[in-house]
């Protein structure tokens, strides 16, 4: 963590989402890069959030509101981040597959990615074979995520893969549920799978090398 | 013995003849087992009743879950439309909302226009509440004038020598429900207090529901709380804002005279100390590694006797993945646990999966058919003295 951001780190780690926007705000505004922002303050305090969650020191509530801090000091970054051209670490859809509706596990990974500093394009629930395939084609993703909390549904992620796979696309993909397990992964043809959200960033982080 | 004193016995402490064995199914499975119209299944009292029964006589549970109750015996005036789709059925309603009713899962249920998001608002709460909240956006309606007609008529086509348990929804589940699950779980970071008096008004509510089960002729009442284990909360926010809550349900329950026991999923192998601390009599679930975190015989040593333990095969890896051999090695396992501490009941961790195939289902009744009484278990005794007087 660098020491210039502490009191933004803290904040952002503590969930306050008004204070983080506006210190966020006054970091741009006495001169700070918006990557510098990001980079050296956001970016790392999102990762100690990660880590204490996976460690089961903080817990969903937690995560929620520091990725909420998160989302507000981004609304003052992004329109200056997009102006000087940054490029995140890459690109990430996430859909819950078709039949299922569950969304919980999904919104986290999604979550965890973007406190990553990855970009998370969310295609929602039920998604058909066809909805990833359009998803894949339109947003171009380093990485496909596909979630499924149901024995049923789960089924289905090798619908997903095999139809991506004979319309030409050889995105990695990644799945995961409770449901799911590294055995399952490999049968599908997927690129992994991940435990929690935590797990998930880590993969994505392997799956991107320049991540 | 008979299967409801089978199930009595190992509740209170007592000694069965047996193991008793009593799995809650997904409706999937169900659904997947009876060959019944799925729409029919959810909504008609008497499709669902003669079900449950049905399943009960198929496996030979020593007792039934009853998951719903306030089924409207003249739900079908509310259909405007049926017809068949891609895996399933669909009704479309009066209101114009549609279901979708899959053969081997939940309903799906499509609303005509998305909720507006709720005040974060104890007042708002009502003092009755007429649903269940099923699952993300389903709920079932609760018909006021016939809440708990379904128990009436399970007992009536089971008869009185199978248990028959009845379920309620945590608090906790109405609250995240009423405000959405994200913003439920931020709410209580927020403004605990406000989350609190919600709670406090939830609990209320069901509370009553519970009260009206107990004039039933049932055994015990489950309190289904999935989101309360260590995938989503603290041990700190446990105590905070399930414990108190729960334990208002416990004791509406427990002072009829009926036990009430809590099921929550994935890990709560942390907590246990704290379920204990609700005052239930039972647990059910105990999902074990990699589902859960529950260890059952660490369980088992934790609450010391002081509740049954319902539990704790895992359905998924065990029987939906897992070879006979394996299976009958977990199964076996968990039985001579139970022997040895005692106040135990076979069942799944979690629901039995859709697709399980019904013969799992028959080597575990094969299996805890042929087992033997211990003469004494480790909590037994102590057991006996305090809840069979």
């Amino acid at each position: 963590m660098t020491p210039e951001f502490d009191e933004l780190q803290t904040a952002l780690i503590g969930g306050n989402h008004v204070r983080t926007a506006e210190m966020t705000q006054s970091f741009v505004t006495s001169g700070a890069t918006p990557q510098d922002i990001l980079e050296k303050g956001l970016l790392p305090a999102m990762q100690v959030v990660g880590r204490r969650f996976r460690d089961g020191e903080v817990f969903l509530p937690e995560v929620l509101v520091a990725a909420r801090a998160m989302k507000s000091a981004m609304a003052v970054l992004e329109p200056l981040l997009a102006a000087a051209k940054y490029q995140s670490k890459g690109k990430v859809v996430l859909g819950t597959v078709k039949g299922d509706v569950h969304d919980i596990g999904k919104n986290l990974v999604g979550v965890m990615l973007r406190g990553a500093g990855f970009e998370v394009v969310d295609i929602g629930t039920g998604c058909a074979a066809e909805k990833f395939v359009d998803a894949v084609r339109k947003h171009q993703p380093h990485v496909l995520g596909l979630s499924a909390l149901l024995t049923t549904t789960m089924t289905y992620m090798k619908t997903v893969i095999d139809t991506l796979r004979s319309s030409g696309m050889d995105v990695p993909v990644i799945v995961g549920g409770a449901p799911v397990n590294a055995e399952f992964a490999q049968q599908i043809g997927a690129a992994g799978t991940a435990r929690t959200a935590g797990d998930a960033v880590e993969l994505v982080h392997r799956l991107i090398p320049q991540a | 013995m008979k299967p409801r004193r089978r199930m009595q016995l190992a509740m209170s402490g007592g000694r069965p003849d047996r193991t008793p064995f009593m799995c809650q199914m997904s409706i999937g499975h169900m659904l997947q087992q009876l060959n019944v119209a799925a729409a029919d299944f959810w909504c008609d009292p008497r499709v669902f009743a003669d079900g449950l029964v049905r399943l009960q006589r198929q496996y030979g549970f020593d007792g039934i879950l009853v998951s719903l109750h306030g089924h409207d015996p003249e739900w079908r005036q509310n259909i405007r439309e049926r017809f068949p789709t891609d895996g399933g059925e669909s009704i479309r309603w009066n209101d114009g909302s549609v279901t979708f009713f899959p053969l081997d899962d939940l309903p799906h249920h499509t609303p005509v226009s998305e909720p507006e998001p709720r005040e974060i608002d104890p007042s708002l709460i009502p003092k009755e509440i007429d649903y269940i909240p099923v699952s993300q956006g389903l709920h079932f309606h609760v018909h006021p004038k016939h809440a708990f007609d379904i128990l009436h008529r399970v007992r009536s086509l089971a008869g009185s020598d199978v248990a028959i348990h009845a379920e309620v929804t945590s608090p906790f589940d109405y609250f995240l429900d009423w405000l959405g699950h994200e913003r439920g779980l931020m709410v209580l970071i927020d403004d605990p207090l406000t989350a609190s008096l919600m709670l406090k008004k939830f609990a209320a509510g069901v509370a009553v529901i519970a009260d009206g089960m107990c004039r039933e002729d049932i055994d015990a009442i489950k309190i289904s709380s999935p989101f309360a284990g260590a995938g989503f909360l603290s041990r700190s926010h446990y105590e905070e804002f399930i414990l108190p809550h729960e334990r208002t349900v416990v004791e509406a329950i427990q002072r009829t005279g009926i036990p009430a026991y809590l099921h929550t999923c994935g890990a709560i192998g942390d907590r246990l100390d704290l379920m204990k601390r609700t005052g239930a009599r039972g647990l059910e679930c105990l999902d074990p590694p990699p589902i859960g975190s529950t260890d059952l015989e660490e369980a088992f040593r934790i609450l010391g006797g002081s509740m049954f333990v319902k539990g704790n095969v895992d359905p998924v890896n065990t029987l939906l993945l897992a070879s006979d051999a394996q299976m009958r090695e977990d199964v076996c396992r968990r039985i001579a646990l139970g022997k040895k501490y005692g106040r135990f009941i076979l069942s799944t961790a979690c629901s039995i999966a859709p697709h399980v195939p019904k013969e799992k289902i028959l080597m575990m009744r094969s299996i805890v058919e042929q087992d033997q009484p211990r003469k004494r278990t480790i909590f037994g005794k102590k057991a006996v003295h305090r809840h069979d007087t």
